[in-house]
């Protein structure tokens, strides 16, 4: 009973006020949101094919985690003034734009025409469009092109509070500049929605439990104490340290919605549908790149090995993109790195689905069908804090392909 | 040039999030001050540089509270769809005549209810976007009179000063 409560409780949350009233069962749940479609009438969905003998790709990334929130500062560098715009843990894709608006309102007063990004990143390519867009003219000097960069080694979802802070290392006011960057960075999105290519979508996201949702959701894993904190180790220590903000724009962002009885697809007990925002990355680049050539950017592949080499561009306001690499480059010893790696197989239109089970996250993308362990170890949001091992780990990427292989094998012609 | 001192004292000051954000306009007006310093004499001010008083701005504040910020944001940070009053606004206005911002804002603002304000309280919200943007408050209030305005000029206070045209028959700088 006590279950019942707080499942109809989570349910309430997304739609309508919390606590008005508690239902009896799913399908009631379901039914009083006014969601459930007549029987027969929802569309039967394709199974995709997932199997560790169609892995193409494994692609592994470190999230450049900074406790505090990422670094937006200037800070005068030989004689040129710059503006840092890294550390965006694992809300890199998800925040470009805002954090690329901000960085270059903190240039704008400068009033120089003429100004140099460091980094082809998601970060660097967003904030060199947004410069241009005010009326700047940019060079990009990146060692690699966004092919090569950590960025495409991410899942490339709407994530913007994915590792982005440390609640006790933040600011008071880092909330509300998340917010405006989260909002900011949607509304951006939403301008590359139905362009030839789709390199900005939606895709239905199933979230799946053979437990009620609910257990997952309001149960948090009381902290270990013993193993200290951020304060005392300098590493998070337990999940309840990461600061989370989505709450703050669940205004703009399609809500979850529990799935019952017919309207369920898949053989497990609970089911949540979830409309997401996801990037493509081969169309989205190169949208990012012919907008960025056609106002007239430029780029030159150049790696720098200090600080003070800046002082040799011609440039006098220089954005400082450089993500991870921020931590050598500019002695930025607060980045953790928190490894993460995604598997890729051939892309199934068919199946234009993304689904999260067991720890695992699987997304149909244009360019592949991505499937990822997000929380096989049961770490939660510390799954891979401090760890730099940029090697793929195929044992890992099967064990995350063999959720989906169980899941697709058990999965039956619809009913009714 | 090897780093103004100030650079050094000033970057280190800024570590951490929340004090660059509250340190940023201070730090750039100080750098570029410094920047300065070597290569100019102090300037005496221009004649276009526009004064007004601190109580000018403070009472523009609360207009600008009550009027304004409810699209502009509390801190003049715009949205997506709405122009911020900091930031890029210096890279729109700078150097524009002051009578043709006054003209802007009496004429079109706020937008649902476009010349409503009382002529002093558009001066004030004048002073302060004035002060919000960096230029200090001096004793002198800023007058309402457009003739007047149309000899001042909205400043950039911290712009990067004037780049030296490289002397003839010199190659440029490298390191
Ligand atoms: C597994 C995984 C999944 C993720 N999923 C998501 C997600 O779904 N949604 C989301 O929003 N975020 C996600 N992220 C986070 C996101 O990928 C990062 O926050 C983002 O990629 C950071 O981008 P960046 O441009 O700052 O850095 P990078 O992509 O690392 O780009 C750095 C750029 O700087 C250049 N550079 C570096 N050093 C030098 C140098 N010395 N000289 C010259 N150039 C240099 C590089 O060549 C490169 O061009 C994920 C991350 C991982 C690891
Ligand atoms: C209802 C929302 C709203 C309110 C309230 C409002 N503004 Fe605006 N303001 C706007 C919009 C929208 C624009 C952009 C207008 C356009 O592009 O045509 C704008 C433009 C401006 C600009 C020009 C910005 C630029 O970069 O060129 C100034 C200055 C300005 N407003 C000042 C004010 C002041 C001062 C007030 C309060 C007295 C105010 N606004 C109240 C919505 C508003």
């Amino acid at each position: 009973m006590k279950r019942r409560n707080l499942f109809a409780a989570s349910l309430a949350a997304g739609a309508l006020a919390a606590g008005r009233k508690s239902w009896a069962s799913v399908p009631e749940a379901a039914q009083a949101m006014g969601r459930t479609a007549p029987p027969g009438t929802v569309p039967p969905l394709t199974p995709a094919r997932v199997h560790a003998d169609q892995i193409m790709d494994i692609k592994v990334c470190l999230r450049p985690f900074r406790p505090a929130g990422p670094r937006l500062e200037i800070e005068p560098v030989a004689d040129k003034i710059v503006v840092h715009n890294y550390g965006h843990g694992g809300s890199g894709w998800s925040l470009s734009w805002g954090s690329a608006a901000m960085a270059v309102e903190r240039a704008a007063p400068l009033m120089e025409k003429r100004v140099a990004v460091i980094g082809c990143g998601i970060i660097g390519l967003t904030t060199a469009i947004t410069a241009q867009r005010a009326g700047m003219n940019v060079t990009i000097y990146a060692r690699d092109m966004l092919p090569h960069t950590r960025s495409v080694r991410a899942n490339g979802s709407w994530t913007p509070d994915s590792r982005i802070a440390l609640i006790t290392a933040a600011t008071p006011d880092f909330a509300a500049t998340w917010e405006r960057m989260a909002r900011y960075s949607w509304q951006t999105y939403r301008e590359y929605l139905g362009l030839p290519g789709n390199p900005v979508d939606f895709r239905d996201n199933y979230i799946l439990s053979d437990t009620p949702p609910d257990e997952a959701d309001h149960t948090e894993p009381a902290p270990d104490i013993s193993k200290g904190s951020y304060a005392s180790t300098g590493m998070p220590q337990s999940e309840a340290e990461f600061a989370k903000y989505g709450d703050r724009i669940k205004d703009i962002i399609p809500a979850a919605e529990l799935l019952a009885g017919a309207d369920n697809p898949f053989p497990v007990a609970y089911a949540r549908r979830k409309p997401i925002m996801i990037y493509n990355f081969g169309a989205f680049g190169h949208a990012l790149l012919s907008d960025f050539y056609q106002a007239g950017g430029r780029i030159e592949i150049r790696e720098f090995h200090s600080p003070s080499e800046v002082a040799d561009l011609p440039e006098r306001v220089v954005f400082n993109c450089t993500g991870y690499a921020a931590r050598d480059l500019w002695g930025d010893k607060s980045l953790i790195p928190v490894r993460g790696q995604t598997a890729w197989l051939p892309p199934q239109p068919a199946a234009n689905y993304g689904v999260r089970y067991k720890g695992a996250a699987m997304l149909s993308k244009s360019d592949g069908l991505m499937v990822q362990g997000v929380n096989l170890s049961g770490l939660g949001e510390l799954e891979g804090v401090g760890n730099s091992m940029e090697q793929p780990n195929r044992a890992e990427a099967e064990q995350a392909v063999a959720v989906f292989e169980d899941l697709f094998s058990r999965f039956r012609p619809r009913r009714g | 040039m090897a780093p103004h001192p100030i650079f050094a004292k000033q970057a280190q000051k800024a570590k951490g999030f929340c004090t660059a954000l509250l340190a940023i306009t201070a730090l750039v007006a100080t750098t570029h001050a410094a920047l300065a310093a070597p290569r100019h004499a102090p300037a005496p001010a221009p004649a276009t540089a526009p004064s007004f008083t601190a109580e000018q701005a403070d009472h523009g504040a609360q207009i600008y509270a009550g009027t304004c910020a409810m699209c502009h944001g509390a801190a003049l940070e715009g949205a997506h769809d709405m122009p911020p009053l900091r930031g890029l606004f210096v890279a729109r206005w700078a150097n524009t005549p002051l009578n043709k911002l006054y003209a802007y804002i009496t004429h079109a603002m706020p937008l649902m209810a476009p010349g409503t304000l009382p002529p002093q309280d558009n001066i004030d919200i004048m002073a302060f976007l004035l002060r919000e943007n960096g230029t200090e408050p001096g004793h002198t209030p800023l007058p309402a009179d457009e003739n007047r305005l149309a000899q001042m000029v909205f400043p950039a206070p911290n712009a990067l000063p004037p780049v030296k045209a490289a002397p003839p028959g010199k190659a440029p700088r490298t390191r």
